[in-house]
């Protein structure tokens, strides 16, 4: 089970399933009434396409919390389930 | 209620018994579980702890009953020594 300190996790990069690099976290969504999780907001890499991705204002974009695989050196989300 | 993560930070933790805790320093995220796991304590209220034997403080979020200008935790008697009040 892995947990991690929120904290430590400002400014981690942001990889996909197929080694693409997406981006750097920049905050995370939470519920305070049930605790879960919901999303984190990201600063997109200039470099990644975000055509298919939830965004917000045209500059951070938005990954559901069910898309991250695991939290260790990097942030590793699946690509699919990433997208909205 | 819906927020960002880094709203929890620096906020004052009390007990539903008005006793004052420490401030919120950090967030422990259960990545499995998609869940706030704990809640770390920072600036803590040297009267309810003996931290001599303490690293730190960490509070597990189901004691959490309220969370908005301030983080309002259950009350459990025992669990803090020292203080004001009835509990020893």
């Amino acid at each position: 089970m892995t947990r991690v300190f929120a904290r430590s996790l400002s400014r981690k990069k942001i990889m996909s399933n197929d080694g693409k690099l997406i981006g750097t976290l920049k905050n995370i969504r939470v519920d305070f009434d049930s605790g879960q999780v919901i999303g984190m907001l990201v600063h997109p890499d200039s470099t990644f396409d975000t055509a298919s991705y939830e965004m917000e204002d045209d500059k951070v974009l938005k990954i559901p919390f069910e898309a991250v695989k695991d939290i260790k050196d990097y942030i590793v989300v699946d690509r699919y389930l990433a997208r909205k | 209620m819906e927020a960002q993560i880094t709203d929890l930070f620096g906020l004052q933790i009390y007990t539903e018994k008005g006793m004052f805790i420490g401030e919120v320093e950090d967030v422990v995220i259960d990545v499995d579980g998609k869940k706030i796991d704990s809640v770390v304590v920072g600036k803590v209220n040297d009267q309810l702890f003996e931290l001599k034997n303490y690293k730190g403080l960490k509070i597990p979020y189901r004691i959490i009953s309220a969370i908005d200008d301030i983080v309002l935790i259950r009350h459990l008697p025992g669990a803090f020594a020292g203080g004001s009040g009835s509990e020893e």
